[in-house]
């Protein structure tokens, strides 16, 4: 089939698309808000990839990450708190055929979404997640968030968070059916493209933590990180991440992972500084829920009625004179 | 007097002339896990296939493994038949069969059986090695027989044993024969029906039930002194017969939608056992999701980029999703949300059946969020509101939310095959062009009505959100924006009332107008219409209206109210009753279609409802029609 | 009488092929064979390929009834002695069906295996029923591949080469069916879509159709209509595209390149048929059809681009005015029908093979099976020269000139062993040309079809070679000479063991010529003269050696075969020059074809000696400390050459030395 006419003709019309097709509204996100590195990489990996906006799909829940698909020129959903998860995983089963990205914060995901979050790397559906992760509510203002280190002040805890930190990377890593997580930080844009493209390309649930900044609520926050280069570790390996020449020698703390080994992974997840940036696990084995679900059949009224009038006779009481005609007919 | 001797054995069954009668109500009520309910269903299956009208209701305890021979544990079933077509549970049972005396002390107290009713009862008791257990079976036999119950010891256990190793599991066959025989049933039709039921089993297993069977008919034939015929009348057209969650899921596959996304519930949940059993062969899936919100937000996912989706849930399951359904709501996403009604607040009575669910359902989810409500008034009615709601969803935009209950659910009535249609299906995924410069939100002024957009539509991209948003759904922060959107989402609900024709009023020629109007909603009406037939049968000059759309309410209502002195909503819900002494017309709760009817027709609309769990008997609404009647004369 | 007399008489009957004297007898009626040949009398006995089945489903579309016999017993026969009697029985069975369809039977495998079963009870069951309701109830586990049974016979060929071009049409209507589903399915999605919100969509009839029975009663239709009629925006298909898309979905629905899937979506129309026995009404049926083909694959295309919403009327309409035949391409062709074509040995004449190599030449998707019978027809010129199977053998390598294109040359005996060759040729888009020789007519000799056919092949008169254009972009990747055997050699050679006058077992190497093969054939008794073992004499030479001798030697010898008369007495019979001249120009074109399969390749070999004299100069030049020769990478670079003639070359290399 690949010369045949239908292939030429339909190759003959084949628009491509500029970062400027996926630009949607002017982001009103602070200055110096990590959110707008995300929204790049976003952007520019539509682009790259040339995915038509119009089978791309944002779906995001509430807080600061989430007002993303605001700002895509593509179809976005802007739901409700904390339930992104399920919303996508709905969109998806229903249409295997478009590109579904996820972006979520850490109050979407880690607090009140915990349970849909959970499950939705069970599922692992062929969908793209950035957890936006500023360790802090912004849109309500500076409350703590799960990810909140120890200590924060905050309008909710004006004497300093209770509790350790949630990590959202070996939480996930603990999940049966995981399939692909990674974590990124907002200073090293080079790095969270490639790990968003790696993130796309696998086929499955592909969970991205982006550390950002948040300047308004935690200026400073990450200062001893980004003017110490030696506390960002850079995941590398032939199936990972590969670091150009300049990156590699402005970030010389490296350590070669291979990605398929989840022992290691999990290790790595478990540190927090230095920062491990890079994939973590990806497994491509992982079978997906949508395919599992057969998600996406051609369904001609005739198969339905079909099937349809199968489950009826399992309940028809036939009037004897008509039994044959009817169950001929 | 020895108790086994008051059974004259006659010479032989034939002999014996049937006696012929309109309807019979019979019950099998045992422990649970004895099977009564498959021999009732059995029972009622081959009365139906008799052509005899009938209608089962369950009796469910509602823990799974209650303890054996207690009373709150009666596990079983109650099978109206009658010549004619029947629409409810009816009143109280003619003849019942009891595994043990305790459970049958709960029926009694219960007034659940009707005074002389006769009672065949396993007679193993009388002879059990625990003292206790025969004193208690002695006595309670006697206490029957003294408040003038018809008892007759039946050795279910004894013969059973004779057939197979373990009577227990054998007992309901033998009952089935005994009962088949009993109303001269047709015994081909009984063995069909046992061969369809251990079907998935190899012959061995057949042959040994149908020998159970015919044992069972055999002791009746000899040991009984009496038998019934409930003639029957074949309907000439083929007719299915299934419970209310049954014909949900069918309807659910008749609608052409993709996906039903649920969390386990009861009452609700066997619809969704059915749908996974069935869907997927036809290419649509059940998602079980990890709670009942994530079912509602994949439902509104799925339905948003593809076809309509369906949640079926019952009442705490439906309070969880509310804020779901307010996004829903916002987004104009057409959603179908089944609610099979039970007991409330909280867990309420998980099992049992109740209309508590209007009011949340009409005015659920915080805001403006007006959202369609409809109630399924019959097991028919539950298969063809599914494909109406879709198509309901899908045209305005809306959520629709049908509101079934636990009595529909695992009630069965037949009713005629549906011959499906093509046009019923939801339309293919729309995958054209959007027309260049229409907004996502292009609101009619006069109907609030828009046109969808769908992700795959090339220059249809924009950003769905259940913030307060103008017509190219963008954010909206102008209070006229707000206000705009809010207008056009309640208008919707003007423009589908506009195209519902009044209800029609039941009560035949001259019921147009009248002393009494009854109004029900949902799983009522066969009560409902059977009352009424016999008040009007006394003379009386009442009528009753069965409301299938709660919200938006169709037209020409208040006309119909006016026709009628009196009107008094009959509902299985709770009201306050004036008798109690704090009550008064001031403070009184009202029920749920009581309240709506009175705020918008301001006409004195009464209510009388009942919230026992139980299905309401059409004797009860007579008596609480007489009483309105009465009310009305000495206050005239 | 002396040596030399008897030898004179041998020389004559050698030059002029007339008998002259008492010494030498004719064959006529001796029932010779090829000595080789003796031990074949008997191929029932044997197991071998033959009988073969015609899986109805499965991977293998053919499958040897020793196979799948030897597949059970794998499976069922339990260790020791029970397994040892259950084998014997089975092998018993499976020869009875082998001599049954030797004479003649035929069948599907069930009923064969059970018609032999009920013999074989008959003849044996009497002592021993058990062992044989075990190979019967065991025949269930065979009989899971079932189909038609066939021997190696003259109708065989066609009928296997049908089966494994219906196999593999087969696949490809699977995969045009669903294609074909899926694009109907969408193009209909569209329209209904576009129904749902169109004026005819909000029409109170259809509104009311879209609700169920007793809900219709509920509503005001009329209302309804007007309510989501208000303000509805237009949005209309528009005409052109609902008219491509009722169009194409025309189109689709009305092909008759391929049966319906189901037996109800046949609407009775009649479908094309692609099976012929003459390549004139192939061409014609194919020419006729392209009309629809083009019309089917526009249609397909347009539809492709609709469900994929991919039509720009701006790009798309200028390409399909302008489509037709001509625009067609190989893979456009590629997913419909092949046509098949039996040629039969009657037609197969040289006007129809003119039409073959035309049809051939074109880019029509053809696959032909050409069958050859008789490989001693007469030349047309008639001078008593044979053109023995010249043009059956010339056919196929003519079909290789042609380039783009399949060719399998077999003996029938063989196709079995080359199946995957058969299923390439039909599942390859390029056309296919078999070219088969089915062994010689009944009646033509002593051998059965299947030895006759084999015999062809052993002698190098019908040598199997395949050309695959598709395989690879060089000769070595094309051509293979498949399983002729022994193909370095001219003739293979095989020791013959007997006993000799004096009981003692004797055994010598025995080659088995192009002349073997005439013996086969009682029509060419006049070639051979039988002389009586006290005649035979040191001037008789084997007629292998005998072409093998210069001029003058061969001028005092006379070559000779070895044969078995029907009393497997071996025998001398000398052979005619006229026949010997026949087995040089048999020779000739086996030489060519081993070239092609890389065997003696003239051109490596003559590298090869370039490059060593070279290479001894060289040593010559530098033991006289002269410079050196600029060019020492030749030889490396022979080497280099393609493994076949590497290999070659080496051999001549030692020889050389």
């Amino acid at each position: 089939m690949n010369r045949s006419l239908s292939h030429c003709v339909i190759k003959l019309h084949e628009e491509h698309h500029a970062l400027e097709d996926y630009q949607g509204g002017v982001p009103r996100w602070c200055n110096g808000c990590g959110d707008n590195a995300i929204l790049a990489a976003m952007q520019r990996l539509c682009s790259e990839e040339d995915l038509a906006p119009e089978n791309t799909v944002f779906v995001s829940g509430i807080g600061c990450s989430s007002r993303l698909p605001h700002y895509m020129k593509t179809y976005g959903f802007h739901g409700i708190h904390g339930r992104a998860f399920p919303v996508a995983e709905g969109i998806k089963m229903s249409r295997p055929d478009l590109n579904v990205f996820v972006s979520t914060g850490d109050g979407d995901c880690c607090s009140i979404g915990a349970a849909h979050w959970i499950h939705a790397l069970r599922y692992n559906m062929n969908i793209t997640v950035v957890l936006h992760d500023n360790h802090v509510y912004g849109l309500t203002k500076k409350q703590a968030s799960p990810t909140s280190p120890r200590g924060l002040k905050s309008n909710t805890t004006p004497y300093g968070a209770t509790l350790e930190p949630m990590n959202p990377l070996t939480v996930s890593l603990g999940v049966q059916g995981a399939s692909f997580i990674a974590q990124a930080v907002d200073w090293v844009p080079e790095v969270l493209y490639d790990i968003m493209q790696a993130a796309f390309r696998h086929r499955g649930f592909s969970f991205v933590r982006v550390i950002q900044r948040c300047p308004e609520f935690m200026p400073k926050a990450f200062d001893p990180w980004l003017h110490d280069p030696q506390r960002t570790l850079l995941l590398t390996h032939a199936d990972g991440i590969q670091l150009g020449a300049s990156l590699s020698s402005a970030y010389r703390n490296q350590r070669v992972h291979d990605p398929i080994d989840i022992d290691r992974a999990r290790e790595i997840a478990s540190l927090d500084d230095p920062i491990p940036v890079g994939i973590l696990y990806r497994n491509p084995a992982a079978p997906c829920y949508e395919d599992l679900r057969h998600a996406g059949q051609m369904r001609s009224p005739e198969y339905i009625r079909a099937g349809f009038d199968r489950e009826l006779d399992k309940y028809t009481v036939w009037p004897e004179e008509t039994t044959q005609t009817q169950r001929a007919a | 007097m020895n108790d086994t001797a008051t059974l004259c054995p006659p010479e032989s069954g034939a002999a014996r002339a049937a006696l012929p009668i309109a309807e019979h109500i019979v019950e099998v009520i045992s422990d649970s896990g004895e099977g009564a309910q498959r021999c009732g269903q059995s029972l009622a299956a081959i009365a139906a296939r008799m052509g005899n009208g009938i209608w089962t209701t369950e009796i469910i305890p509602a823990e799974i493994q209650p303890p054996a021979r207690s009373v709150a544990g009666a596990s079983g079933i109650r099978i109206r038949i009658g010549s004619q077509r029947v629409t409810n549970g009816g009143d109280q049972t003619d003849l019942v069969v009891a595994f043990n005396e305790q459970v049958l002390i709960g029926r009694v107290q219960a007034r659940e059986l009707k005074p002389g009713a006769t009672i065949l009862l396993e007679s193993m008791w009388r002879s059990h090695r625990d003292p206790a257990v025969v004193a208690s079976y002695v006595t309670t036999v006697e206490a029957l027989r003294k408040d003038g119950f018809k008892v007759y010891e039946a050795p279910l256990e004894e013969r059973c044993r004779e057939l197979v190793n373990d009577p227990r599991k054998g007992k309901n066959m033998f009952v089935l024969g005994l009962l088949c025989n009993l109303y001269g049933l047709d015994p081909d039709l009984a063995r069909e029906q046992i061969a369809r039921i251990f079907g998935k089993k190899d012959e061995k297993v057949i042959r040994q039930n149908v020998a159970l069977y015919e044992a069972g008919a055999a002791w009746g034939d000899t040991n009984l002194d009496f038998k019934y015929r409930i003639p029957a009348r074949k309907s000439t057209e083929p007719q299915i017969v299934v419970n209310g969650n049954t014909a949900i899921a069918l309807g659910v596959m008749a609608s052409g939608m993709d996906i039903c996304a649920m969390y386990p519930i009861t009452p609700a949940t066997s619809a969704s056992h059915y749908l996974s059993e069935v869907f997927e062969k036809i290419g649509g899936l059940v998602h079980q999701a990890e709670d009942e919100i994530a079912a509602c937000a994949f439902a509104i996912g799925a339905s948003y980029a593809g076809k309509c989706a369906v949640t079926i849930t019952s009442g705490p399951g439906y309070s969880l999703k509310q804020e779901a359904i307010g996004l829903a709501v916002m987004a104009e996403i057409p959603l179908v949300v089944v609610n099979v009604q039970r007991g409330g607040p909280s867990t309420g009575q998980p099992t049992k059946v109740e209309q508590g669910d209007a009011l949340a359902a009409i005015f659920g989810s915080h805001g403006d969020a007006p959202k369609v409500v409809m109630a399924p008034c019959s097991i028919e009615d539950c298969f063809y509101s599914v494909i109406t709601a879709r198509k309901i969803a899908e045209t305005f935009g809306m959520v629709v939310v049908v509101l079934s209950d636990a009595s529909l659910s695992t009630a069965q009535q037949p009713f005629p095959r549906p011959a499906f249609s093509e046009d019923w299906l939801a339309p293919p995924v729309d995958q054209t062009p959007v027309p260049p410069g229409a907004r996502p939100y292009d609101w009619d002024p006069v109907t609030g009505l828009s046109r969808r957009f769908q992700p795959g539509q090339p220059l249809g991209m924009h950003t769905l959100t259940g913030l307060a948003h103008d017509r190219a759904s963008k954010v909206a922060y102008d209070p006229a924006i707000n206000e705009e959107g809010l207008r056009a989402r309640s208008l919707k609900l003007a423009a589908l009332q506009k195209t519902l024709l009044p209800p029609p009023v039941f009560g035949g020629g001259d019921g147009e107008a009248g002393d009494l109007l009854l109004v029900g909603w949902g799983s009522t009406m066969g009560a409902i219409e059977e009352a009424v037939t016999r008040l009007r049968a006394e003379g009386l000059a009442v009528s009753s209206m069965h409301l299938r759309f709660l919200q938006p309410m169709p037209s020409g209502i208040r006309e119909i109210l006016k026709r009628f002195k009196r009107v008094m909503t009959i509902e299985g819900n709770w009201s306050d009753k004036l008798e109690d002494e704090l009550i008064d017309e001031d403070n009184r709760r009202y029920s749920a279609l009581a309240m709506m009817l009175r705020s918008r027709f301001l006409v004195d609309v009464d209510c009388w409802s009942e919230a026992r769990g139980q299905p309401i008997k059409p004797g009860d609404i007579c008596r609480a029609a007489r009483q309105k009647l009465q009310s009305r004369s000495q206050t005239s | 009488m002396d040596m030399q007399t008897q030898y004179q008489d041998q020389l004559v009957f050698h030059l002029t092929g007339k008998r002259q004297g008492d010494g030498l007898s004719a064959i006529d009626g001796l029932d010779l064979r090829p000595a080789l040949l003796a031990p074949y009398r008997d191929l029932a006995a044997l197991r071998h390929d033959f009988p073969v089945v015609l899986a109805e489903r499965g991977a293998d579309a053919v499958q040897s009834l020793s196979n799948l016999v030897n597949a059970v017993l794998k499976e069922v026969a339990p260790r020791g002695i029970e397994g040892e009697r259950l084998r014997r029985h089975a092998l018993q069975l499976e020869c009875e069906i082998r001599r049954a369809v030797d004479a003649g039977a035929g069948g599907t495998l069930a009923e064969l295996w059970d018609a032999a079963a009920a013999r074989l009870g008959a003849r044996e069951g009497l002592h021993d029923d058990s062992v044989l309701e075990q190979v019967l109830g065991h025949a269930g586990a065979a009989l899971r591949t079932e189909g038609q049974v066939l021997g190696c016979n003259h109708e065989m060929p066609a009928r296997l080469i049908t089966h494994a071009w219906q196999v593999a049409q087969r696949d490809k209507a699977r995969r045009f069916h669903a294609d074909l589903s899926r694009l109907v399915l969408k193009l209909s999605d569209i329209l209904r879509a576009a129904f749902s919100h169109s004026q005819a969509g909000r029409k109170p009839q259809s509104l009311k159709q879209s609700i169920g029975g007793p809900h219709q009663g509920a509503f005001d239709f009329d209302a309804l209509s007007r309510i989501v009629g208000k303000g509805a925006p237009r949005d209309e298909l528009p005409a052109s595209r609902r008219q491509r898309i009722e169009h194409a979905l025309a189109e689709l629905e009305s092909q008759r390149f391929f049966a319906p899937a189901s037996a109800e979506e046949d609407q009775g129309r009649a479908c094309f048929g692609f099976r012929f026995d003459n390549c004139a009404a192939a061409a014609q049926a194919f020419r006729e059809r392209l009309p629809e083909v083009a019309a089917l694959v526009k249609a397909i295309s347009i539809a492709e681009l609709e469900t994929a919403g991919h039509y720009v009327e701006a790009e798309h309409d200028l390409v399909f005015d302008a489509f037709g035949e001509h625009s067609l391409t190989a893979d456009d062709l590629a997913r419909f029908p092949d046509y098949l074509v039996c040629i039969p040995p009657q037609r197969n004449d040289a006007p129809e093979n003119a039409n073959l190599m035309e049809m051939l030449s074109s880019a029509m998707p053809v696959k032909v099976l050409v069958q050859t019978c008789d490989l001693l027809e007469e030349a047309s010129i008639g001078t008593g020269h044979f053109a023995f199977g010249v043009r059956s053998a010339r056919l196929a390598t003519t079909a290789m000139g042609l380039g783009g294109m399949f060719v399998l040359q077999t003996p029938s005996a063989n196709l079995f062993a080359l199946r995957h060759r058969v299923r390439r040729g039909m599942e390859c888009r390029e056309p296919a040309l078999f070219s088969v020789f089915a062994g010689a007519p009944h009646g033509a000799g002593p051998l059965p079809a299947y030895l006759s056919a084999a015999a062809a092949m052993l002698s190098r008169a019908f040598p199997a070679f395949s050309y695959d254009a598709a395989a690879g972009s060089n000769w070595a990747e094309r051509f293979s000479l498949e399983n002729n055997p022994q193909p370095e050699a001219d003739w293979p050679v095989e020791t013959l063991t007997y006993v000799d006058t004096a009981m003692q077992r004797a055994s010598e190497p025995c080659a088995f010529g192009f002349a073997d093969f005439m013996l086969c054939d009682a029509r060419n008794g006049g070639h051979f003269a039988l002389v009586p073992r006290d005649r035979w004499s040191a001037s008789m030479v084997p007629a292998a050696e005998w072409l093998a001798l210069g001029e003058r030697e061969a001028s005092q010898r006379v070559p000779y075969l070895l044969a078995v008369d029907g009393s497997d007495a071996l025998q001398r019979v000398i052979v005619d020059a006229r026949l010997m001249q026949a087995t040089r120009r048999c020779l000739l074109l086996w030489h060519r074809l081993q070239e092609h399969g890389g065997v003696h390749d003239s051109h490596a070999e003559r590298l090869l000696t370039r490059s060593k004299a070279a290479w001894t100069a060289e040593q010559a030049a530098g033991h006289e400390g002269a410079p050196r020769s600029p060019k020492p990478h030749r030889p490396r670079r022979i080497r280099a050459t393609r493994p076949g003639s590497t290999r070659h070359a080496a051999r001549a290399a030692t020889s050389a030395s």
